[in-house]
């Protein structure tokens, strides 16, 4: 017997969870961008068990692009990151703060 | 004789079909001298003699081609608003050439050629500075009234009508660096431009009502009112407000009259004119004779057959003639510079022009025009000579004795002045006795209104005998007044031989149409009125609705005015006018003669006074304008600025003000974003699950 689809919303809603947490408290950038890839693993999780569920390839596809755009977003941030880092001398989020009005 | 010269030499149209060129010859000088002026010799005096003496050749030939046989030509030029299928409007620029558009365009272009031969003596000769400002002024002046009188329909005429208007603006200020003369010109744009108003709404009613605008042919405003009238087919003609056909036509015509009224400076908007005297002299024998002030009398000419059908409109036009020819002539009286006496005159003669029309006397006003035109800018050429052998003094109580000094200026000056004051056989006692003659008949035939206006057209040829002498003694005879008047600057060819011309002609021009005379050298000997007639014509100037005999036809129909013509001699009120033109000459003789002249008029006392403040009608508009006008506006300003423009504000002060608050959330820190996001998801939940009914 396959593992229930409830297990699976529970795992994602807890993983959703701890990324939410992780940008609402953490300053550092690596981190930051750490908890950003649980949100849409988080996310990657519910497509999968959905599809699995339905018997539909659709969200497993829509799972493997939402990795693909994870590899984009990861290599931008870290460059992001780097100039930050570059500009600040540290890579607390809080502080790069001069863009806004 | 016209018609036999007609079945002799057929010129037959290079004339009348290159009559384009009157207005196209100044415009070209226009823009070469304003590009290039400063570089020419004379300063751009040279390309605007020579477009306009070309113009002057053109008109002639056209003369010649009219008189031979050929036209009336009509023709669009320019279709600019294209009415969609038979909706709407169609608005064009065409062109118009009938007797009376050739006549109006010669007389233009023989003045302004003259006019320009002047003015090497008047401005190159004494040194003025901005010379190609001034000569590209008189080029535009020229090109805005040829376009006008040959206009074919009321629009484009109200387009020209208001370049003649900013010209005479141009050419007034023309020396801005002093006081006078910008106010001056302000005041003359300003006036005029209060009755063009008027015109405007005119213009609009007359394309509204008729959906046209054309002057002449079977599609024309003219004729559809007309049929309108005559057989009751109103189906071409849309009235307003409830008013009846003719009711409506009077509306209209009094609508355009304003216009007229302003740039022919008749009472009550005659104050812009004498100072305009503040302008050059050159341009102001330009503006009374041939251009501005001469584009409001012809105008309603160019109409007439449409201001035939209001016996209301005639009224009024013959009654505000009348009494501007006695008011103006009045405030002569008494005036001690030449040129403002020369001012009234010009309001006062062209009362009289006003006075023919509205007597019914078509073809007398376009006679007394063309005389008019000629005299008058002798008058002012003679008075721009005295001045400048005065230096530029023109009070007359400093002059004195100027006739043997000044020969040319002093003979041309006297034949002009005969020629004002109506003195046989100069060129203004034979129009001015036909004005008086037309308003007489038609008076006689039935409308006391025009009897009441011949009235006072006779009072003022007893003035205008009077005013014009006393210039002319105090001016050239008796002894000098000053050390300048004793030693007068010579002037050149230049300057006299403008006058020379000028002079000739006001001695024969009268001749063309010897009303007087009618019953003695038979009526086909009247060569003007023929000529207006269309009698030399092959093609039928009554059938477009062009010819006197026509005007003179709707003039008497019941359903147009209903004049009736009395049948009365012209001998006799010819014989009147005589002796009131003659009598108070030898009353000016009488007191203005001798050397030791004693200023008579001082003993008027009151009269003088209120003479020399000219009735205090500047005062009372100038009330109108500060006392009421002003007020209003204010009020108007106040409700502009505090309602439209404060609803504007106070949008933008919202929004200013929310966007100055909510900025402040854009901290620039990422986790408050986050925490925004995450807060707002959260709202959205509950939202839905308090509308969804969830929970």
């Amino acid at each position: 017997m396959a593992v229930s689809i409830e297990w699976y919303l529970f795992l994602s809603a807890a993983i959703f969870s701890i990324g939410l947490f992780g940008i609402l408290t953490q300053r550092n950038a690596l981190m930051f961008l750490m908890s950003v890839e649980l949100l849409l693993n988080a996310a990657n999780i519910n497509l999968v068990a959905f599809s699995l569920y339905w018997g539909n390839l659709t969200g497993q596809l829509f799972a493997l692009i939402v990795i693909a755009l994870a590899a984009a977003e990861v290599a931008i941030g870290i460059g992001i990151i780097l100039t930050v880092n570059r500009n600040f001398d540290n890579i607390d989020v809080t502080e790069a703060a001069t863009m806004r009005w | 004789m016209v018609g036999a010269l007609a079945a002799g030499v057929p010129l037959f149209g290079p004339g009348i079909e290159a009559a384009e060129l009157t207005a196209l010859f100044p415009l070209l000088t226009f823009i070469i001298i304003v590009f290039f002026g400063s570089y020419l010799p004379l300063k751009g005096a040279i390309p605007g003699i020579a477009a306009t003496g070309g113009a002057l050749l053109v008109s002639l030939w056209g003369v010649a081609d009219i008189a031979t046989g050929a036209g009336p030509r009509h023709e669009t030029l320019l279709t600019f608003v294209e009415g969609v299928a038979g909706e709407g409007v169609t608005l064009t620029f065409g062109i118009l050439i009938d007797p009376l558009a050739i006549l109006m365009l010669t007389i233009v272009s023989l003045i302004s050629f003259l006019v320009h031969i002047f003015s090497l003596g008047y401005m190159n000769d004494e040194g003025e500075i901005d010379l190609p400002r001034y000569y590209a002024g008189l080029s535009l002046f020229t090109f805005s009234m040829m376009a006008f009188v040959f206009s074919d329909n009321l629009l484009m005429s109200f387009v020209f009508f208001e370049l003649v208007g900013l010209c005479s603006f141009i050419l007034i200020g023309f020396w801005f660096r002093e006081a006078g003369p910008p106010s001056a010109a302000k005041k003359a744009f300003l006036v005029t431009r209060f009755g063009d108003y008027f015109f405007l709404i005119g213009v609009v009613a007359v394309l509204g009502t008729f959906g046209t605008a054309q002057f002449a042919g079977s599609e024309s405003f003219v004729t559809i009112a007309t049929e309108a009238l005559e057989t009751g087919a109103t189906e071409g003609m849309t009235t307003f407000l409830g008013f009846g056909e003719q009711a409506w036509i009077t509306v209209i015509g009094l609508l355009v009259l304003g216009g007229v009224l302003g740039k022919s400076a008749q009472f009550p908007f005659h104050t812009w004119l004498p100072d305009a005297m503040e302008g050059p002299t050159p341009v102001s024998a330009l503006i009374h004779a041939a251009t501005m002030v001469a584009a409001g009398v012809y105008l309603v000419a160019r109409m007439y057959g449409f201001y035939v059908l209001s016996p209301t409109a005639l009224s009024i036009i013959a009654l505000v003639g009348g009494f501007t020819a006695f008011f103006a002539a009045t405030m002569a009286l008494v005036k001690q510079e030449l040129k403002q006496v020369l001012a009234y005159s010009t309001i006062s003669q062209y009362g009289y022009m006003m006075l023919a029309l509205g007597g019914g006397g078509y073809v007398a006003a376009v006679f007394h025009l063309t005389t008019h035109a000629i005299f008058k800018a002798l008058l002012f050429l003679g008075a721009g000579s005295v001045i400048i052998a005065m230096h530029h003094k023109e009070n007359m109580w400093e002059m004195g004795g100027l006739r043997s000094e000044m020969r040319v200026t002093y003979l041309t000056f006297l034949a002009g002045s005969l020629a004002l004051a109506g003195i046989f056989p100069f060129a203004g006692f034979w129009s001015k006795d036909e004005v008086l003659y037309e308003t007489l008949v038609h008076g006689l035939g039935g409308s006391p209104v025009l009897l009441v206006a011949y009235t006072f057209g006779a009072l003022a040829v007893v003035l205008t005998g009077f005013y014009t002498f006393r210039m002319v003694f105090l001016t050239f005879h008796g002894e000098p007044r000053s050390e300048l008047a004793e030693d007068p600057e010579p002037v050149r060819w230049n300057v006299k031989f403008p006058l020379a011309v000028l002079g000739v002609l006001s001695v024969v021009a009268g001749f063309l149409n010897m009303g007087v005379l009618k019953d003695i050298i038979g009526e086909e000997n009247l060569f003007l009125h023929e000529f207006l007639d269309g009698v030399t014509m092959d093609a039928d100037l009554d059938a477009a609705g062009l010819s006197a005999h026509h005007y003179a036809e709707v003039l008497e129909s019941n359903f147009a005015a209903g004049y009736e013509v009395a049948g009365l001699s012209p001998l006799g009120p010819g014989a009147l006018a005589t002796v009131l033109a003659v009598v108070p000459v030898i009353g000016a003789w009488y007191l203005f003669r001798g050397p030791d002249v004693d200023p008579v008029m001082t003993k008027l006392g009151g009269l003088r006074t209120l003479l020399m403040n000219n009735y205090y009608q500047d005062e009372y508009q100038v009330w109108l304008a500060t006392g009421v006008t002003l007020p209003i506006a204010k009020v108007a300003n106040k409700f502009d600025q505090g309602i439209i423009d404060g609803l504007v504000d106070g949008t933008g002060g919202v929004s200013l003000f929310a966007g100055e608050r909510f900025r402040r959330i854009q901290s620039g820190v990422v986790t408050n974003y986050a925490a925004l996001l995450t807060l707002g998801f959260l709202l959205l939940v509950l939202i839905f699950a308090l509308v969804g009914g969830w929970i």
